[in-house]
């Protein structure tokens, strides 16, 4: 047979046919643009177990595919059902016996049922802080029938329902038996979850897109829906969380609508966005951000007291913001330990913050804490603006103030690998470092592992301080919400005499998305998709 | 020739043992810490510390090379940090955008950069010769990037004629898959277009000013055969060379283009692992980068054969 011209293109397009069959297959099954929301998030999934790590991502993921005891309502103010139907708590406070609602079944179709539960919050006690905390107020968390299980204590702890319905990473997500009975420090191999989304792995490319389908297992509560409480409605076919690093480019993609929504646009171009009618600018995280700055307490300078409340008389908030944030409307100054309008915010031995930077006393007391001249080492992450921008400033600020400063550049990996480091800094250690938590973070004394002051065995920067400790577990112990005010000013009180560490303010990161997207929940530290609705 | 071949493939070993060696300490001695990645902002140092372990990052430097070593001669990349996932299984999920993008990148430089140089060359002096060097000074000194924003301005944002970021697969058919592939390929090819036209339009002088050249003008060849068949030909060696040298350019580019236009190639892979320093993934990609091309390299200078018989000798 002799090839002629003729043959061999007709062949190639046969070839090419059958090449293009299973994904011609394969698009047809997917559903069409109009039921999919297509959203770029801050960053990628890290891994697939939200118990295992803290990062938000993947708190993202395990909102989606899975499902929680109990939800926190808009307001955040009170615990509500969710995963449970109702619970009740005995007379004397040490026994919460919790009934979980019909309907209830995992993406493999499998009844969830508390030889789920109970294993699930053992893990999570495991991995989270404010689990461990549970955990050392808890005398047995049993399964009595299938469909009820209760919490014994030790001794009365107001917090249970609260921590349970937190949002806080690790969220207490419920898992299969099997996967939950996997050891604490390893991570799950199998995702399979009873929330309102089924991850689709065939679609999924890891590290590029992650694609999340409605599962139809998925029996929302009646009740509308409000934070993590009220019925997870899904109204889309399918979210697809793509992996996008370079926000110019997701910033173009979403004016041109090949994306609906993104989490972090730029500040410096949300007027390009907000110029364009399709688009509309909204902050779902009510708390914003606060940023932090973290001060060792292990080596001089910042082992002395006095050298620390130097650093308080020097800082400048509204410097620090400026250069990243641009317009007060996305930023504020904030002279409270705990988030401003939050319910802990107090105004507790916050003179430094009122009087503003006094270099002339700051100079007194570097000299009265024996500061020696010693390069301060400051980390600053130069891939992420705030920080970079916030470490430029505050190193002249201390230079200002007669301190020397060797500014560090790396990028963020680099700092978070650095600030690990419990050595002087002249020995591959650190002085000052810049991060930041989200506002709900910040107003809870007890979870948030910055607040802490068990030295070398908490947090970077590893504070040491007994009366701190002693006011925290008088927060938990505390019944009500005003007791808990009353203990949070004293907390701020003592922590603004130690300075365990410093906040240079707070601000607003809102998220961009097409107008056509609505029904976007506002939750601390997690965006659902849920309710979400595209028109 | 089978020697040649031979002998040229036994030297790509060394060269691979040297980049193995670089990659690996080069990785290891820069700051950066997976496990503190993975572990998330509120994780203590006890939780890092576990995740280590775990992960076999406590272990001395020279043991864990040892064990990335037995493994890549055994052909295992390794796992994933971050994934779990075998490296082999992502790079192969990841090449056909890079290798899309590469293929239609190359073509097109090479079909404009030839057409480009050959046609300066023979207008010499002239305002298109001029006009070819000016745009060639410009393709080589702006950025990828750079050009890569314009483009999706003028042609995704403003004209939408073409979409702003992402990648079809060519299964999807060809008409997406092309259409995703423009605006990256000449962002990508405008460095590679400036780098051959000049090298052509230099090689080609050189060629017309040759007496053969001057013999077939005397002989009353046509322009155009006499320029693509006797001054063409001639000119491909050095050409060729820098086709195949500009492929590191080309790796580099990739690299920036698939994370100005989201294309999830093997470039975006990398640029991914460094930032939460996924050893694996790193070491896998390089050890695949330098392996292309190295064996690209040894194409190119088989290739001369083709072009010139005396070097078969």
């Amino acid at each position: 047979m002799k090839a002629t011209r003729r043959t061999v293109m007709g062949g190639s397009l046969a070839i090419a046919g059958l090449a293009s069959a299973p994904g011609i297959l394969r698009a047809q099954a997917r559903p069409p643009a109009a039921r999919t929301v297509r959203a770029v998030m801050h960053g990628d999934i890290p891994t697939y177990d939200p118990i295992w790590t803290t990062a938000n991502m993947s708190a993202y993921h395990g909102g989606m595919v899975y499902d929680m005891l109990l939800g926190a309502d808009a307001r955040g103010d009170e615990p509500r059902p969710q995963m449970v139907r109702r619970w009740g708590i005995s007379d004397d406070k040490l026994t919460y016996t919790f009934e979980l609602r019909d309907g209830l079944r995992f993406s493999d179709n499998t009844e969830v049922t508390s030889a789920d539960v109970v294993p699930s919050i053992r893990r999570w006690m495991v991995r989270s802080g404010s689990g461990q905390l549970l955990a050392q107020h808890t005398r047995d968390i049993s399964a009595k029938d299938a469909k009820t299980f209760s919490v014994v204590l030790k001794e009365p702890f107001s917090l249970l329902l609260d921590i349970f319905s937190s949002t806080n990473t690790p969220v207490l997500f419920i898992m299969r038996k099997r996967e939950a009975e996997t050891d604490p420090m390893q991570k799950i191999d199998q995702v399979v979850g009873s929330g309102p989304y089924i991850l689709n792995q065939d679609e999924t490319k890891v590290g590029s897109q992650y694609v999340y389908d409605k599962n139809p297992h998925y029996v929302p509560r009646s009740e509308p829906a409000s934070g993590t409480a009220g019925g997870k409605v899904v109204k889309v076919d399918r979210t697809v969380y793509v992996n996008m690093p370079d926000s110019q480019t997701a910033v173009a993609a979403l004016q041109a609508g090949e994306i609906d929504f993104y989490e972090i646009p730029p500040i410096d171009l949300l007027d390009q966005l907000q110029s364009d009618p399709a688009i509309t600018i909204e902050n779902l995280f009510d708390l914003g951000l606060v940023g932090h700055v973290g001060l060792n307490w292990l080596h001089p300078p910042f082992n002395n007291i006095k050298c620390r409340q130097a650093v308080l008389h020097i800082m400048n908030q509204e410097d620090m913001l400026r250069p990243t944030f641009v317009s007060p409307k996305w930023y504020k100054t904030c002279g409270s330990y705990f988030t401003c309008g939050s319910a802990m915010e107090n105004d507790a031995n916050t003179g430094w913050f009122k009087s503003g930077p006094n270099i002339p006393l700051a100079k007194q007391l570097l000299a009265e804490g024996g500061y020696d001249g010693k390069p301060i080492v400051m980390l600053q992450a130069t891939n992420i603006p705030y920080m970079s921008n916030a470490a430029t400033v505050m190193a002249e600020q201390l230079r200002g103030a007669g301190m020397k400063v060797d500014l560090q550049p790396m990028d963020w990996a680099g700092v978070v690998a650095r600030r690990v480091s419990q050595a002087p800094s002249d020995q591959g250690g650190w002085d000052i470092f810049f991060t930041s938590g989200a506002g709900p973070s910040y107003s809870d004394p007890y979870t948030d592992v910055s607040m802490a002051t068990n030295g070398t065995k908490g947090w970077f920067g590893w504070p040491s301080d007994e009366k701190n400790e002693q006011l925290r577990a008088a927060w938990v112990a505390a019944e009500t919400l005003e007791q808990r005010k009353a203990i949070a000013a004293q907390i701020q009180d003592n922590a603004w005499n130690i300075v365990p560490h410093l906040h240079f303010g707070q601000w607003q990161q809102p998220t961009a998305h097409r107008k056509n997207v609505t029904g976007w929940l506002h939750v601390p530290d997690l965006i659902p998709f849920w309710n979400v609705e595209k028109t | 020739m089978t020697g040649t071949i031979a002998r040229r493939l036994t030297s790509i070993v060394p060269v691979m043992c040297v980049v193995a060696i670089c990659v690996f300490l080069l990785l290891h001695f820069a700051p950066g810490d997976p496990a503190a990645i993975i572990a998330g902002d509120n994780a203590t140092p006890q939780n890092i510390a576990a995740i280590r372990e775990k992960l076999g990052l406590d272990q001395p430097v020279w043991r864990q090379f040892v064990v990335w070593v037995g493994n890549l001669l055994r052909g295992d990349l390794g796992t994933s940090l971050f994934w779990g996932d075998s490296v082999m299984s992502l790079i192969v999920q990841r090449a056909e955008p890079t290798l899309s993008l590469a293929f239609t990148t190359i073509a097109l430089a090479v079909v404009v950069a030839i057409t480009l140089g050959v046609v300066a060359a023979a207008r010499v002096g002239s305002l298109i010769d001029r006009a070819v060097m000016g745009f060639a000074v410009m393709g080589f000194s702006v950025p990828v990037f750079v050009v890569g924003y314009a483009l999706i301005f003028a042609f995704a944002i403003n004209l939408k004629w073409l979409p702003v970021q992402g990648y079809a697969p060519i299964a999807d058919g060809v008409g997406p898959w092309l259409q995703h592939l423009v605006l990256p390929s000449f962002a990508l090819g405008m460095a590679y277009v400036a780098l051959i036209a000049r090298i052509t339009r230099a090689t080609m002088l050189d060629v017309l000013a040759e007496d053969y050249m001057r013999t077939a003008k005397a002989k009353g060849v046509a322009a155009a055969p006499m320029l693509l068949k006797h001054a063409l030909k001639n000119a491909a060696v050095p050409i060729v060379t820098v086709v195949g040298n500009g492929v590191a350019l080309l790796i580099g580019g990739v690299v920036i283009t698939e994370t100005v236009f989201n294309i999830p190639g093997v470039g975006r892979l990398v640029v991914d692992a460094i930032a939460r320093r996924d050893y694996p993934i790193i070491q896998g990609v390089i050890m695949v980068f330098s392996g292309v091309y190295v064996l690209v390299n040894l194409l190119v200078d088989l290739s001369y054969t083709l072009f010139d018989p005396r070097i078969r000798g």
